[in-house]
């Protein structure tokens, strides 16, 4: 059992190595795989879906659809369907079938939201998906075909990220002031909040930090909230935090530091089914850290640094490899010196890792 | 005069200064010979000399920093002794106020706001009570050694420097430009990328060589008062002009001086004694070039050094430096009178940096005793002239002084920090409403709107113009006969008589208002808010 | 600090020891242009109002969005009360009053760094010549003076401490400083002390006013005036005092409760009283880090405490006296960085401007498709100061400053008026 294993018997099991890297051209928010774990699909800047085969050697893009507009950050897979949910930055919500490697709409609905819609989510019998935006709603949505059920405005300020727990029957939301709010995926009713406004602070004129990812325990009795203590405005800084809440309290009941204020953020966090956490922290440009925490412990077991900018996780789905979002190394600078006369944006690479292959005896 | 016949007034004085100066001639005192050549400086006509009451005051602001009491205005007033202006310079160079104020005074000077440390203030204070020489004092300010208690502190001129203030990182460029500035009265700062622009006489590399005194310096954290470390210095400086030309190096060198040789030890052997790990006090690197600093740029060999003594000393008293602006000692910018300014050094020189000495013979001078209304000859005053006596400013520190003594508040003024009516409490309100921001030297007169409204609205000022047990206000509201009011108030306040005009307003006053303790304080709000009192004239 | 080149600290004449700033006492007074000129100018209200965004507010999130393409960001655009004109989702209140306004997207200016980008922007990048040039308040300060109002012509609302700030003058001396009001608290000391009453406070003055009168007789009057000038500004900003007065809350709920919505109304209020230059500014702008949560919500702040400035302006029938100005130091990056922030970009961005002089309703200047690049005629900050001065009713081309007899340029010298802005 994992419980028994020492940190350094832990770090052996399970820190992850690089496998491969899939460069992409342009700025990715997300790139995830697909339930069968032969494919990535992915959103970004340039309001593009990519689709890439990971089979071989090299990663290959295989497709990409354009009927997004803005930022493609909103990104749900079915849990067995060859299905993906999309939402853009003007308020577009989508659903593309990938099979055969291809991405093809199967229905679209504009307007879903007024504006930047952040996160999706969709439940274990993908019965329902749920979407949140910057215009403070909360709306459940019939993935078959996109029809609206309900809408809830949130009193408070733009919602960031939404979860499913796991018994697919309520959801969680957090808002940019660090405040985590309960639903019901029925009638959309309200079932309590969790205070994580230490995620959040007024500096100057700007609202910083915020509930950047947002994940219910795989055993659904404590909800995972990440971001910031922020510790100054415009060029953010501040340590990345971990709240653990209890569901039945809706109290704090942990408050794990990841880092130094230079790390910044609490991107992303995933559970492992072994029982561990994977978070990613990130922030000031070129650095970037991978975290696995078993539940429970304070500190991190395995950390894998040179993650530049490291902000999405993926698990496969045989619990074996690790797909990470970063962002080109030397993205920044002020003003910035042509590239054969052209002006060179960033971009995104998704770094694979692979755990180590398990000693062959029992567990 | 014509240019001709200067010149020959010159070259005269030149070998008059000469017979002056060998031992076969009875040597006139250092004050007369000021007094000749600023006479012959300039072919105008100069103010009438100072009266007594004038004389007074500016003395003890510029000596003791304070103004004297009624009492000791009236008596130095009228006195018939011949002798009383010299006897009065040795009685305030003897008196412990001395101390203090050329502790404030040079603070201001050095520091130029940039904050305070209680260390610092007692080692000046201390070394100008005992009259330590100009050049062991800038030994002690340079020297990193801690071992003597008297001088713990004396490195704050440094350590302040290296605190980061702002966005900026630590400015070890401008510490070494302050050096040159405040000791040698060079400012290098406009050397450090390539020679000066303008100033032929600062190269670039007369930069780079302080610049290696400076920047391996560090701020000791194991001492409770200011003291300053060094890292090892392991090579050369090297530096190279922005406008192209070869890359160069330099070891430290003082401006002018010879440049030391970097020496270089086994890794693990360059400190001595070691770091302290129990009392974290950090290893003193055998080649230590602030050490050298301190030998080499405080001596009587240093040209630069013995010049910027006299002047600044001179700027003291007089308001203006024979070179001014006072760090800019260079070839464009000759002295306004390059023979008084080798007399001084040269005499600093042969009375080791005495500088009570030095403040004795200017404060005797004709010069310094001139009175500071308009000459007769109406042709447009320079201050470098000196014409006139220039009107100069108070600090915070001497009007702090000054007003708790005129207002007969001092007695009752506590030394308990926490209270809120007590000095420290009064003083950091004189400052607010006085002092310059930081890094900003205060070197004219420039009265400040917020000292306006300190003074217009301030509950200190209200208190002190406001009659209550045992200060002026209370005395002069009890007093019947209206003239001796005048006389006692403009004795307190301007430490002189007033006018019959002025006496005449006080009476009238007086009699006039309703409520006698309310017209007493608004003559005596008025004299101290006036320009007469804010300035050193 | 290394030497910045271009912002050399001594003035030539201090270098070489002729007249130290502050000959006898004012902190150099510097020489009036011609003197005909200066008493001309003082007839008319002149006044500006000078919003300075610290920190670079992006033009991509503002004036000169590029929606869904590569470097565009997530927000979309919203149209504009200027037909075919679009301005980012985040400005919603100004694109309904963008027919008051001129904005020049063609802005390329040549610092990308905060701490010599800020003072060359506000000096309005001078030739090195080796004094330090003043802000272009104090500039107006000194060219246009401080009016009838008895106040400081030159107030700056502000976060952080208040204050005289004398370092904006440059060579014009601490005098064309700035009065600056920190977290709108009032100057130390304003209020008339309670004991104080009226009469008492004209008796004293009147008596200390006599007694430097007095002083002044035969000797140099400097320090008299000097004390003069002090005092009766003083006085002045105590007569003033209900400047400092609580805000109407109907007018905090218009700005803003934030920062920049309360010193906005204070600017306001200080141009009412007749206040040659006010500049208000904001802090925070530079989103190296999180550029668009950043600007999620430092924009609808601006947007609100502007469009209600403006509005008010518009009202009290201010335009035609007061020249608007909003900028910042530089622009924002087109390229996101990893901390999905955008960093300084001087070569693209874009000042918006109104009233005096200006012309309505206008947006000239064009970026490419991908907002890296100005396409259109660039404008650096020289060509802004020759046009707001255009504006102000002085020909920069023809007016200069005398610094103790050195003759210096009041804009940039190889730079003329942008004429497409000029009403």
């Amino acid at each position: 059992m994992i419980a028994d294993l020492t940190p350094e018997q832990l770090k052996a099991r399970y820190e992850p190595k690089p496998a491969k890297v899939a460069a992409i051209q342009r700025q990715l928010h997300a790139a995830q795989f697909t339930p069968p774990g032969t494919r990535l699909i992915g959103g970004g800047y340039d309001s593009l879906v990519r689709l890439w085969d990971i089979t071989a050697e090299e990663p290959v893009e295989v497709a990409t659809s354009d009927s997004h507009q803005g930022w493609v950050q909103g990104l749900a897979l079915h849990p067995t369907e060859q299905l993906a949910y999309t939402a853009d930055s003007f308020g577009r919500l989508q659903c593309l079938g990938y099979a055969d490697d291809k991405l093809e709409l199967k229905w679209q609905m504009d307007d879903a939201h007024d504006g930047w819609i952040r996160s999706l989510a969709i439940n274990k019998d993908a019965s329902t998906l749920v979407s949140v935006g910057r215009d403070k709603t909360v709306r459940n949505w019939n993935p078959a075909d996109g029809t609206l059920r309900s809408t809830r405005s949130v009193e408070g300020a733009d919602l960031y990220q939404c979860a499913f727990h796991p018994d697919g029957k309520r959801f969680a939301s957090g808002d940019a002031h660090g405040s985590v709010k309960l639903w019901s995926v029925d009638q959309l009713a309200a079932l309590g909040e969790c205070d994580a406004s230490e995620l959040f602070s007024v500096v100057r004129l700007q609202d910083v930090g915020g509930v950047h990812t947002l994940l219910f325990s795989l055993d659904g009795k404590q909800l995972y909230v990440g971001g910031t203590r922020p510790k100054n405005g415009g060029n953010v800084q501040g340590e990345p935090l971990l709240l653990v809440f209890d569901l039945e309290t809706k109290q704090l009941v942990e408050t794990i530091e990841l880092g130094p204020a230079s790390d910044v953020y609490v991107q992303h966090i995933q559970e492992h089914v072994d029982g561990f956490l994977i978070a990613a922290t990130s922030g000031n440009p070129n650095q970037g850290k991978l975290h696995l925490l078993r539940r429970g412990d304070k500190e991190p077991f395995s950390t894998t640094t040179n993650l530049s900018n490291c902000h999405h996780i993926s698990i496969h789905s045989s619990g074996d490899r690790l797909a990470i979002t970063t962002t080109s190394p030397g993205s920044n600078g002020n003003g910035r010196p042509l590239k054969d006369g052209n002006y060179v944006g960033n971009h995104s690479r998704v770094q694979l890792l692979a755990f180590p292959q398990p000693e062959a005896d029992s567990e | 005069m014509s240019q001709n016949k200067r010149t020959i007034t010159r070259a005269l004085l030149a070998i008059i200064g000469l017979m002056l100066a060998s031992p076969l001639c009875a040597e006139k005192p250092l004050h007369k010979q000021i007094d000749q050549l600023i006479a012959a400086g300039t072919d105008h006509g100069f103010a009438r000399p100072a009266d007594d009451a004038t004389f007074l005051r500016r003395v003890y602001l510029d000596l003791v920093g304070d103004i004297p009491s009624s009492t000791e205005a009236r008596s130095f007033l009228e006195s018939k002794d011949r002798n009383k202006r010299a006897a009065l310079v040795d009685t305030l160079l003897a008196d412990p106020r001395y101390g203090r104020n050329m502790a404030e005074r040079v603070h201001l000077m050095l520091m130029e706001r940039r904050g305070a440390n209680e260390h610092w203030s007692k080692f000046l204070e201390q070394s100008f009570l005992e009259n330590k020489p100009w050049d062991k004092l800038v030994q002690s300010i340079l020297d990193p050694s801690t071992n003597e208690e008297v001088t713990n502190g004396s490195n704050f001129f440094l350590t302040k420097r290296l605190e980061k203030y702002g966005q900026n990182p630590t400015d070890f460029p401008g510490l070494a430009a302050d050096i040159g500035r405040m000791f040698l009265g060079v400012d290098l700062k406009c050397a450090q990328c390539h020679d000066h622009l303008f100033i032929d006489d600062y190269k670039q590399a007369d930069f780079q060589g302080m610049y290696a005194f400076a920047l391996n310096t560090f701020v000791r954290s194991d001492t409770d008062f200011p003291a300053i470390g060094e890292r090892v210095m392991k090579a050369p400086l090297e530096y190279q002009s922005v406008f192209g030309g070869d890359p160069q190096e330099t070891g430290p060198r003082v401006f002018r001086g010879q440049e030391v040789e970097v020496a270089t030890f086994e890794k693990g052997e360059e400190l001595e004694p070691k770091a302290d790990p129990d009392s974290k006090a950090p290893g003193v690197p055998k080649f230590s070039p602030l050490r050298i600093l301190a030998q080499q740029l405080p001596t009587d060999q240093n040209r630069f050094f013995a010049r910027n003594c006299a002047n600044r000393l001179w700027y003291l008293m007089l308001g203006h430096g024979i070179i001014y602006p006072l760090d800019m000692d260079h070839s464009g910018n000759p002295p306004s009178h390059p023979e008084l300014l080798d007399l001084l050094a040269d005499q600093l020189i042969s009375h080791q940096f005495d500088i009570q000495w030095l403040l004795r013979e200017i404060a005797l001078t004709e010069t310094y005793q001139r009175g500071g209304l308009l000459p007769k000859d109406a042709a447009p005053l320079q201050p470098a002239e000196y014409r006139t006596f220039k009107q100069k400013g108070l600090s915070a520190e001497q009007l702090c002084w000054s007003m708790l003594r005129a207002t007969g508040e001092l007695q009752r003024v506590s030394d308990d920090e926490d209270d809120a009516t007590g000095l420290a409490a009064v003083r950091a309100k004189f400052m607010a409403a006085y002092a310059n921001p930081p890094r900003e030297a205060e070197l004219e007169f420039s009265p400040a709107v917020r000292a306006a409204l300190f003074l217009l609205n301030d509950e200190t000022i209200v208190q002190w113009t406001t009659a209550r047990e045992g200060n002026l206000a209370e005395k002069l509201t009890g007093m019947t006969d209206n003239s001796a009011v005048a006389e006692e108030l403009y004795l307190a306040v301007f430490s002189r008589f007033p006018t019959t005009d002025e006496s005449a307003t006080v009476s009238e006053h007086l009699e006039q208002s309703e409520t006698r303790d309310v017209a007493v304080s608004q003559l005596l709000w008025a004299l101290l808010a006036s320009a007469e009192f804010a300035t050193n004239h | 600090m290394l030497c910045t080149p271009h912002e050399h600290q001594l003035s030539r004449r201090r270098l070489l020891g002729y007249g130290a700033a502050g000959t006898l006492g004012l902190g150099g007074l510097g020489g009036l242009v011609q003197p005909s000129f200066a008493k001309q100018l003082k007839k008319d209200q002149k006044q500006v109002l000078f919003i300075w965004i610290d920190g670079g507010m992006s033009q991509l999130e503002s004036w000169d969005p590029k929606p869904s393409s590569q470097f565009g960001g997530p927000f979309r655009t919203i149209p504009t009360s200027i037909p075919g004109i679009h301005v980012s989702e985040l400005m919603p209140k100004t694109s309904q009053l963008m027919h008051m306004l001129a904005v020049d997207r063609g802005v390329h200016t040549q610092d990308n760094s905060h701490s010599a980008g800020v003072p060359r922007i506000n000096r309005g990048d001078p030739k090195d010549r080796g004094v330090i040039y003043p802000y272009f308040g104090s500039a107006v300060a000194k060219l246009i003076g401080p009016g009838d109002s008895g106040l400081p012509p030159y107030v700056w609302v502000k976060p952080g401490s208040g204050g005289f700030k004398f370092t904006d003058a440059g060579f014009l001396g601490p005098q064309y400083g700035a009065l600056a009001i920190g977290e709108g608290q009032a100057p130390p000391n304003l209020l008339r002390h309670p004991s104080v009453t009226v009469a008492h406070d004209d008796v004293r003055n009147g008596l200390r006013e006599l007694a430097d009168e007095r002083f002044a007789r035969n000797r140099l009057a400097l320090a008299r005036d000097a004390q003069k000038f002090v005092f009766d500004t003083a006085r002045t900003l105590m007569r003033r005092r209900e400047l400092f007065d609580d805000p109407d809350p109907k007018d905090v709920a218009r700005y803003g409760d934030t920062p920049l919505g309360r010193d906005m109304l204070i600017g306001r209020k200080m141009l009412e009283a007749g206040v040659t230059f006010v500049k208000v500014n904001s802090y925070g702008w530079d989103t190296h880090g999180d550029n668009f949560n950043g600007h999620a919500s430092l924009m609808p702040r601006f947007d609100q405490a502007f469009s209600a400035v403006m509005k008010d302006l518009d009202e009290r029938s201010m335009l035609d006296n007061v020249l608007v100005i909003a900028m910042s130091e530089f622009g924002r990056t087109p390229r996101i960085n990893g901390h999905v922030g955008r960093d300084h970009w001087p070569e693209a961005w874009s000042i918006a401007m109104a009233g005096r002089g200006i012309k309505r309703g206008i947006v000239i200047g064009k970026t490419n498709d991908l907002g890296t690049f100005v396409d259109s005629e660039e404008h650096d900050i020289g060509h802004f100061f020759h046009t707001w001065f255009h504006a102000l009713g002085i020909n920069a081309g023809e007016t200069e400053y005398d610094n103790n007899g050195q003759p210096l340029p009041i804009a940039h010298d190889d730079c003329g008026p942008i004429t497409e802005l000029l009403a």
